[in-house]
């Protein structure tokens, strides 16, 4: 009897076993970082999982990858790591690099009719491809732009945000208040969203007439007056002008809540995301802020840019799979859909040009901005390193010494220079 | 072998496994890329060429490197000097007899209930310059007249900085809880006669501290120490959550250092050779411990 009721067990499991096969074969994993509110992303993105398993009878297995952990996951996966099929990624170079020919980005030009690139903003295919390959769909923008304090601006008398800048240090000037004792209350200006201080150089770089590298990504080019110009606003936006707080330069520095709570007045490059998030998280500020496009530097007004995609892994053996769900989110809608869960600007102009992005005055503004946007990519898989905020970055110690330290800029820079080309060599 | 051998290897053996698998291996392998130029970026074109020393000569000609070293070792020697100076003289209080012992115990145990991220979290935003509750509420009492910067402000008295004294602070708060465990249980080991003895021969309260109370918990100091010798040469958290190891590199320590270098710069030979020298150090307090106790065990 034993025997019998062990038997019919095994045979049951057998079973299901056979019958959950051919589901298996018909499902993909996919991975994205979570962007917005966690919760309105994940419903996102499993509308239209259930849509595309109801249209082609495919499963898509999403699973969410923390920002915080996503780099270390990312450089695993680059080296042979356990690997999604398809996924939300970044620094397509580096991690191109690091997996050569066997893990990481899997190139899919085979696919490219599949997918329709003339759709796209040309900026953001750059963030997709690498060395003439086609690597997947651009899928967000993050674009930046001015942001300001409209309540602090109308008391000091500042009636629209700064179009260059003198303008920047004019209004930053009048909307620093001090308190008796000569403390800062409110800072006129802060360069950044976040203690991403090689972030905040970039624009002003591209402002000023710079470009990091030569198009190939093996020389450095940093070692030029449009980085001194670059790196004197930053210096005397801090010393000189007093307008900015030092302390925004150490890793603690958190722009949002000093903006909120009126503390810092106007932020030169803010990230367009924070327009959905403080119209969400911040009901209180409605009416006392405002987006505006860059102002512009000795050259242009370039804005910085990145952009993530939805590519597909080497090792996958459901390629076809994985480029049919790639297709099926590149359709306008479903592009508006990850734009709307996400907050971020599409790379779409039809998705741009959609209410959605219309219904708001900041909106208009970012969409008006992604006509200054400038990748802040670059085709050299050391970029991400180059380019890293932290102490030892090449790009960090350069600003930190100029700006906080207050070393020879020269020295700085040339130093620099030779650096960045050593990593470049790499 | 008897039976008796073979029944505690058995019962050794899982341990022993997940410790040469999770431990040991690892170990070994960072050790043997420390001797090798494990780059990322060329690793798919150059592999890993063998390069023998070269790692340990190019970060210990870096000055940040060394300044990194000498600011482990003071991270370190600060903070698990004040935890135990602490964690003695709480422990004796809260073994002492009076009521409300257990809400004291409660409170004073509290922060152990805390993660090193979360607390390093919150203790970034009670100290961040601009919205420190901590400046409010000193500025308002007039205790201060301009906001301390707690953890980005550079100057520096010989080796030590604010920053590194707050983060230093707040290790000691988040970590204290479990030394006080540690003392509490070798307090309570004590027998009571002895403190008896003490007051017959007329010793006063440092005396017993000194004559009863410090030689009776030896061994758990001497645990205790190395715990945390070990624990400080490797500590990450607090460092690179709240500083990230500014400003001025003067709240680096080896482990961020480390961190940076390998998952923010892609070196990994590089990273893995800072991990041998937090290795040498940790060996050095692991063999004084060892040779401590073997002395202790001779005597």
């Amino acid at each position: 009897m034993e025997k019998l009721k062990l038997t019919t067990a095994v045979l049951t499991l057998s079973a299901s076993f056979l019958t959950t096969a051919p589901a298996g074969a018909e499902s993909i994993e996919f991975w994205t970082q979570t962007y917005g509110d966690q919760i309105k992303w994940t419903a996102a993105i499993k509308e239209l999982t259930e849509a595309y398993e109801a249209e082609t009878g495919v499963k898509v297995n999403h699973e969410i990858v923390p920002w915080s952990s996503s780099r270390k996951t990312w450089l695993a996966v680059a080296q042979g790591g356990a690997a999604p099929d398809c996924a939300d990624m970044w620094w397509l170079h580096s991690f191109s690099a690091i997996g050569g020919d066997k893990f990481g980005p899997m190139p899919i030009n085979d696919f490219k009719s599949k997918f329709p690139v003339e759709d796209f903003y040309e900026g953001a295919l750059q963030d997709s491809t690498w060395r003439g390959d086609f690597y997947g769909v651009p899928w967000r923008g993050d674009i930046r732009a001015q942001l300001y304090r409209t309540d602090i601006a109308a008391e000091a008398g500042v009636t629209q945000a700064p179009e260059n800048w003198d303008e920047v240090i004019d209004a930053a000037k009048k909307m620093t208040k001090r308190g008796d004792n000569g403390e800062v209350e409110t800072w006129g200006y802060s360069f950044g969203s976040a203690a991403k201080v090689v972030d905040w150089l970039m624009p002003l770089y591209w402002q000023a007439g710079g470009e990091f590298m030569t198009d190939d990504g093996k020389t450095a080019t940093i070692d030029n007056d449009a980085m001194r110009k670059a790196l004197t606003f930053m210096h005397d936006m801090v010393n000189v002008h007093k307008v900015a707080d030092p302390d925004a330069f150490e890793k603690g520095y958190k722009a949002r809540p000093a903006f909120v709570a009126g503390k810092v007045a106007m932020i030169g490059s803010a990230e367009q995301a924070w327009g959905n998030r403080l119209e969400t998280e911040n009901p209180e500020m409605d009416g006392k802020w405002s987006f505006a496009r860059s102002a512009a530097g000795p050259a242009n007004r370039a804005s910085f840019s990145g952009a993530g995609y939805l590519g597909v892994l080497r090792g996958s053996e459901k390629v076809e799979q994985c480029v049919d769900w790639l297709a099926y989110l590149s359709k306008d809608d479903n592009m508006l859909k990850l734009s709307q869960a996400a907050g971020t600007v599409a790379t779409k102009p039809a998705v741009m040009a959609t209410d959605f992005w219309s219904d708001r005055p900041y909106k208009v503004v970012v969409a008006e901005a992604l006509e200054d946007a400038h990748t802040s990519q670059h085709p050299a898989p050391s970029w991400s390193a180059i380019s890293t905020s932290e102490p030892g970055g090449i790009l960090y110690d350069m600003i930190y010494s100029v700006v906080i330290e207050q070393e020879d800029m020269d020295e700085a820079i040339s130093s620099a220079q030779d650096l960045m080309q050593d990593q470049l060599d790499r | 072998m008897n039976e008796k051998n073979i029944f505690c290897y058995v019962m050794v053996a899982p341990a022993l496994a997940i410790t040469i698998v999770l431990g040991v291996y690892p170990m070994i392998d960072t050790m043997l890329i420390s001797f090798q130029s494990y780059d990322l970026l060329t690793l798919q074109n150059e592999g890993t060429r063998w390069i023998g020393l070269d790692n340990y000569r190019e970060i210990l000609a870096n000055e940040k490197f060394l300044q990194t070293i000498s600011q482990t070792v003071i991270f370190t020697v600060l903070a698990v000097g004040i935890s135990v100076a602490m964690g003695l003289f709480l422990a004796q209080i809260v073994n002492a007899e009076f009521r409300g012992r257990s809400v004291l115990r409660t409170i004073i145990l509290s922060p152990w209930f805390v993660p090193p991220v979360v607390a390093s979290a919150i203790w970034l935003w009670l100290l961040e310059t601009n919205t420190s509750p901590i400046n409010s509420i000193l500025l308002d009492a007039g205790l201060i007249e301009r906001k301390i910067r707690f953890l980005t402000d550079s100057d520096t008295i010989g080796p030590f900085s604010i920053p590194m004294l707050s983060i230093v602070a707040v290790r000691c708060w988040n970590g204290l809880p479990i030394i006080i465990i540690f003392l509490l249980a070798g307090l309570q080991s004590i027998p009571k006669s002895l403190y008896e003895a003490a007051e017959m021969d007329g010793g006063g309260v440092w005396a017993k501290f000194r004559y009863v109370t410090l030689p009776m918990l030896q061994p758990v100091l001497m645990v205790l120490f190395a715990l945390l010798f070990l624990g400080g040469f490797g500590h990450f958290e607090m460092n690179y959550i709240m500083t990230g190891g500014g400003p001025r590199n003067l709240t680096n320590v080896l482990a961020v250092w480390t961190y940076q270098e390998g998952f923010q710069f892609l070196r990994y030979g590089k990273a893995a050779a800072a991990g041998g020298i937090v290795l040498v150090m940790c060996s050095i307090i692991s063999v004084f411990y060892l040779w401590a106790q073997s002395k202790d065990n001779r005597s």
